[in-house]
């Protein structure tokens, strides 16, 4: 029997890690409505950035920075050049979006070949904890996520510019009426959900590995992770996100791991038929 | 349709119906003829690309027919037609039920699938359905994976039976490994669904869906039930959409997930649908056709990129990828309305006053809100 | 439309190889393997290089050799798609390749109907000689050069691990073969086998799902069951298996049948983590399987800057016995083709390879043993200056060094 500090640890560092491209893929939908089907995407970005660069110099840490600041760049060429001229159309969206995952992930095919890519661990070693030994790079994993999130539950409370963010998740006229310019708020939005989705690639790489199809599943959990804990809300994405990782570890561990991800997956349309606005959602806003 | 056939083109028309039929009809007519007479001009591999572009574009009408009209888009359209390729061939395989019995029963079972993945469309709107039915087939894909005895698992169902005799036209050996007669089923499946869309679209049935995706409270208001209707179209979508995943299988001898429900597949219908414009069905036909054969053209151009020294052939999806972008932008109406467009616009020049036959307007109304939102895009630019 | 289909009537048989007899002008060799993959790109460059040293050599019976090669993009449609290409449109004397089980299977009904022999290079599924069986006279067509069979791929773990872990001090072992329809036959009876056979204590035969990227789990178990070694049967998951295994350098030995670590760039590709892994494969590109192994890789190397893929040495070998055939017979006739490799002994690049007979157990596939082809079990092991090797660990004619173990255990 798999000991219950193994599933604890995944769960925790999972739930973590699946919170931060939750989050991103939450929060563009909160601000401006759209459902970012190349979220995913973003996640091989992040971790091919982080591949390369490390490749290049050595250093996971400039890596690291890579997979940021490439992934949000990224992430801002992908809203100004399309998704911010078709926004208020939510199909085209989801079209443009699924077309644009898929040249990302043929791109990487292309570029990189199909074989799957070894990104080196940012931290070496393991560490014991009531008896069973966890690998340092997981631990730091989770620790660097939750600083993450913490910030940004910061940054969202207590900077200018979190707060319009919040604000215009709630209510966009609103936020228009008290000054806030929505334009500038999207882009903002934009890259920091690209950087975050950049950066948990990279986590996902430095215990897994790095393919061009890795970013797929992420995004399938993170439709999971919003309907349960809501569109457009940060918390609900976090606690979304520790449900999911505990199922699928339930799922895993004690009926097949041939149903990884799927109970996730049935969730999402048993939730979508009861409550068709999500379980704590709210309406769309374009409707 | 090239300069020459133009001539051909008036003597079709009086033949079938002098005063009414309009040019884009007749040169529809002369495509359904074309692909008639085609097989006995063209080499046999441009056989077989055609009857894998004629199922392909079957699959792209069914889509249509329920995405296009009612404005339910589905993302996992690959759902019906791995149903019915799938029955048909279990069915096949494991209890010896030749083709031409399975595959109608597969194509009821994918009915079924429609019914099924319909009722939740009644309740649950635009973005969260299309998640809906984004996520069923990969469930499905893993509840395959779950039975590989069943299903074969990742090596698919092989050496299923082929479709042995096509009666309709005498006996012709094994015809689905022939190239000419493996053609002539593609093409009757691929009538079939058209005959049958057309029909219905240009029906009053037609019309109340796409009032449905106009508004669907008024067509409450008027007496009429949206959800029987909603329901019908993802069931009759459901059928047509299994009976070609079927027929498709027992053509080529085998059912495999990367060829029927795969992700890739559901997203390539809807491009080719928008490409030929949606709610039309003819013009999901032709995208169909025009989506698959650009593939198949890509993968074979011999030409070496400068620079990267790479062969276009080798990275030819990744570059179809980037095309298929360029097109939702560059001809976001699609190839046929911006075609009938054109034709009207030179033959009537106050086109846009009265409603003229129910067929395309309806189709245009429905790409014109597309265009609007896609057009923005390049607002100034565009010339 | 009656009288027009006539002419097509009995036209679609006996595409390409008409003639009956006799040799064309030139021979026009098919190959197909998916090119994004080292596997599938070694056999589009192996039947390059087998085509091109024949032109050199005066060509096969004085005739002129054309390869063409296709992307199988590693997709059954595709694969279908640029099959046809090559034998409908190109109309091919015989095709080699493949690479996946899934893409081979895809167009069995394809070759059949061609009539065209093909000489399959990479899939491993025994469903296919289970075809030949079924239907000879429709299948006939379709011969395997290598690798040897997933069931034989399980003999052989079962012969390496009798031969081997009393050395390596593997007592205690666990089962880890991915769930794909491949390894089935491989871990049906391991088992018992391992077992009764080899006397080994087996803790469990465990099947890990497809797409599974935490194996923290898995080797958590291994752990705590304190076994001295993984036995793999891994090949679409093996990377990942591999890397998390290293990164969390487990106590225990890991290798088997592991794909990806046959590849002679893996120990670089993964920055060392391949080191100690050990696995079948048909050849390394430094052990004398036979004497004309080393000469093709040196040949293929000098060529492409790179060492060929177990997927390399047979498209290789299958390109020279369709030579061999076709000058035996003088003809490029599918029926005098396929009588003539039934009968073939050939020394190739990857052991002496012949094919079951129709009444044989797998008709048409490679035979399996120390006489024919039985493929070789090498190790990952780091020299002085860091570099890793693929030193061969068995059999003992070919052995290069002992099994050592992973450097924390």
């Amino acid at each position: 029997m798999v000991s219950a500090i193994t599933i604890a640890t995944n769960v925790l560092m999972l739930g973590a890690l699946y919170s931060l491209v939750a989050i991103g893929f939450t929060l563009i939908f909160g601000v401006g409505g759209v459902l970012n089907l190349s979220h995913g995407a973003i996640i091989t970005v992040g971790a091919y950035s982080a591949y390369a660069v490390d490749a290049a110099t050595g250093s996971i840490v400039l890596g690291a920075i890579a997979a940021a600041v490439i992934s949000g760049a990224f992430s801002l060429a992908l809203y100004k050049g399309l998704i911010s001229k078709v926004r208020h159309n939510p199909v085209t969206v989801l079209i443009l979006t699924l077309v644009v995952a898929i040249v990302v992930e043929q791109l990487a095919l292309v570029v990189f070949g199909g074989e799957e890519l070894l990104v080196p661990q940012l931290l070496g070693g393991s560490i014991s904890v009531l008896g069973d030994s966890i690998q340092a790079n997981r631990i730091l994993v989770f620790v660097l996520s939750w600083v993450l999130i913490g910030g940004l539950f910061y940054f969202v409370d207590r900077t200018r510019t979190g707060k319009a963010i919040l604000a215009t998740s709630m209510s966009d006229k609103g936020a228009a009426l008290a000054g806030i310019d929505s334009e500038q708020v999207y882009t903002y939005t934009w890259v920091l959900a690209g950087a975050l989705a950049g950066l948990a690639g990279l986590f996902l790489a430095s215990f897994q590995t790095a393919n061009p199809l890795m970013g797929r599943n992420p995004l399938l959990l993170s439709f999971a992770i919003v309907v349960l804990g809501g569109l457009g809300s940060i918390r609900g994405s976090v606690i979304g996100a520790y449900l999911i990782s505990f199922l699928d570890q339930m799922t895993i561990t004690f009926l097949s791991e041939r149903l990884a991800g799927v109970s996730a997956l049935v969730v999402l349309v048993l939730v979508l038929l009861v409550r068709p606005k999500g379980l704590f959602g709210r309406e769309l806003v374009e409707e | 349709m090239s300069g020459q056939t133009q001539s051909d083109l008036k003597s079709w028309g009086d033949i079938l119906n002098p005063v009414e039929m309009q040019r884009h009809q007749q040169v529809g007519l002369l495509g359904i003829v074309a692909l008639f007479v085609l097989p006995l001009v063209i080499p046999a591999i441009y056989a077989i690309y055609l009857s894998s572009a004629l199922f392909f574009a079957t699959f792209v009408m069914s889509w249509d027919f329920v995405s296009g009209y009612t404005g339910e888009i589905s993302f996992g359209h690959g759902l019906f037609f791995g149903v019915g390729g799938y029955t048909s061939g279990m069915l096949n395989l494991h209890m010896g039920i030749d083709p031409w019995i399975a595959a109608p029963i597969g194509a009821v079972a994918a009915g079924i699938a429609g019914l099924l993945i319909g009722f939740p469309s009644l309740r649950v709107q635009g973005p969260y359905f299309s998640l809906i039915t984004l996520v069923t087939p990969i469930i499905l894909i893993s509840v395959f994976r779950f039975f590989p005895d069943l299903t074969g698992g990742e090596l698919g169902l092989v050496s299923v039976g082929t479709v042995e005799k096509f009666s309709a036209i005498g006996p012709i050996p094994s015809p689905g490994f022939d190239p000419y007669s493996g053609y002539y089923l593609a093409l009757f499946v691929f009538l079939l669904a058209l005959v049958i869309f057309v029909a219905i679209t240009r029906s009053d049935a037609g019309m109340v869906l796409t009032a449905i995706r106009a508004d669907e409270i008024s067509v409450a208001a008027t007496g009429k039930n949206p959800a029987k209707f909603k329901l019908f179209a993802f069931v009759l979508s459901g059928l047509v959409g299994g009976l070609a995943g079927a027929m498709y299988g027992h053509s080529v001898g085998g059912f495999n997930v990367s060829e029927l429900l795969a992700l890739i597949i559901s997203i390539e219908v809807i491009v080719a649908a928008i490409l030929g414009g949606i709610g039309t069905i003819t013009g999901a036909a032709i995208g169909g056709l025009f989506f698959y054969l650009l593939r198949v053209f890509m993968r074979n151009i011999e030409f070496t990129i400068p620079v990267v020294n790479v062969p276009v052939g080798e990275i030819y999806f990744l570059l179809f990828g980037i095309v298929t972008l360029g097109f939702l932008f560059y001809l976001p109406e699609g190839i046929v309305p911006r075609l009938v467009g054109e034709w009207r616009a030179r033959s009537e020049p106050q086109a846009g006053e009265a409603v003229a036959d129910g067929g395309k307007s309806r189709g245009e109304r429905i790409v014109e809100e597309w265009t609007d939102d896609l057009r923005e895009l390049f607002g100034g630019e565009r010339r | 439309m009656g009288t027009a289909l006539a002419g097509c009537l009995g036209g679609g048989n006996g595409n390409g190889n008409g003639g009956g007899g006799g040799v064309p002008d030139t021979i026009t060799i098919g190959a197909l393997g998916p090119a994004d993959s080292p596997m599938g790109d070694s056999i589009l460059k192996s039947a390059e290089l087998a085509v091109n040293e024949i032109n050199e050599n005066g060509g096969i019976a004085g005739a002129d050799v054309e390869v063409s090669t296709k992307d199988t993009k590693d997709q059954p449609g595709t694969t279908r798609s640029v099959y046809q290409e090559l034998t409908t449109g190109e109309n091919v004397d015989a095709t080699v390749g493949i690479f996946g089980s899934e893409q081979l299977l895809s167009i069995m009904g394809n070759i059949a109907q061609q009539s065209t022999v093909h000489l399959t290079a990479g899939a491993a599924t025994p469903e296919a000689p289970a075809l030949v069986e079924e239907d000879y006279e429709t299948n006939k067509y379709w011969f395997r050069v290598g690798p040897i069979n997933s069931v034989f791929l399980g003999e052989s773990q079962v012969q390496f691990a009798a031969d081997r872990f009393e050395q390596m001090g593997w007592e205690k072992i666990a089962f880890l073969a991915e769930d794909y329809k491949w390894t089935e036959p491989i871990t049906n009876n391991i088992k018992s086998q391992l077992e009764e056979e080899v006397g080994v204590e087996v803790t469990e035969v465990r099947r890990v799902a497809e797409g599974t990227e935490d194996f923290t789990p898995v080797y958590d178990q291994l752990e705590a069951d304190e076994v001295d070694g993984a036995y793999t049967a891994l090949a679409h998951t093996g990377t990942t298996a591999l890397v998390q295994w290293a990164q969390q350098q487990r106590p225990f030995g890991f290798g088997g049948i592991h794909v990806p670590t046959q590849l002679p760039s893996f120990y670089e590709a993964t920055q060392g983590a391949a080191i100690s892994t050990f696995s079948q494969t048909t050849a390394t590109a430094n052990s004398e399987v036979t004497e004309k192994t080393v000469p093709y890789a040196n040949a293929y190397q000098e060529e492409y800057d790179s060492l060929p893929v177990y997927t390399g040495y047979s498209a290789y070998d299958a390109v020279y016995m369709i030579k061999e055939a076709i000058e035996a017979t003088e003809s490029v006739d599918s029926d005098d083709l396929v009588s003539e490799l039934e009968g073939m002994s050939y020394t190739g690049t990857g052991g002496n390879i012949e094919f079951f007979g129709p009444d044989g157990r797998f008709p048409h596939d490679v035979r399996y043993g120390a006489d024919y082809s039985q493929g070789v079990y090498f190790q990952w092991q780091a020299d002085e200056s860091g570099e890793g090797h693929q030193r061969v660990l068995w059999p003992d004619d070919l052995q290069e060094v002992d099994y050592q173990s992973p450097p924390w255990a």
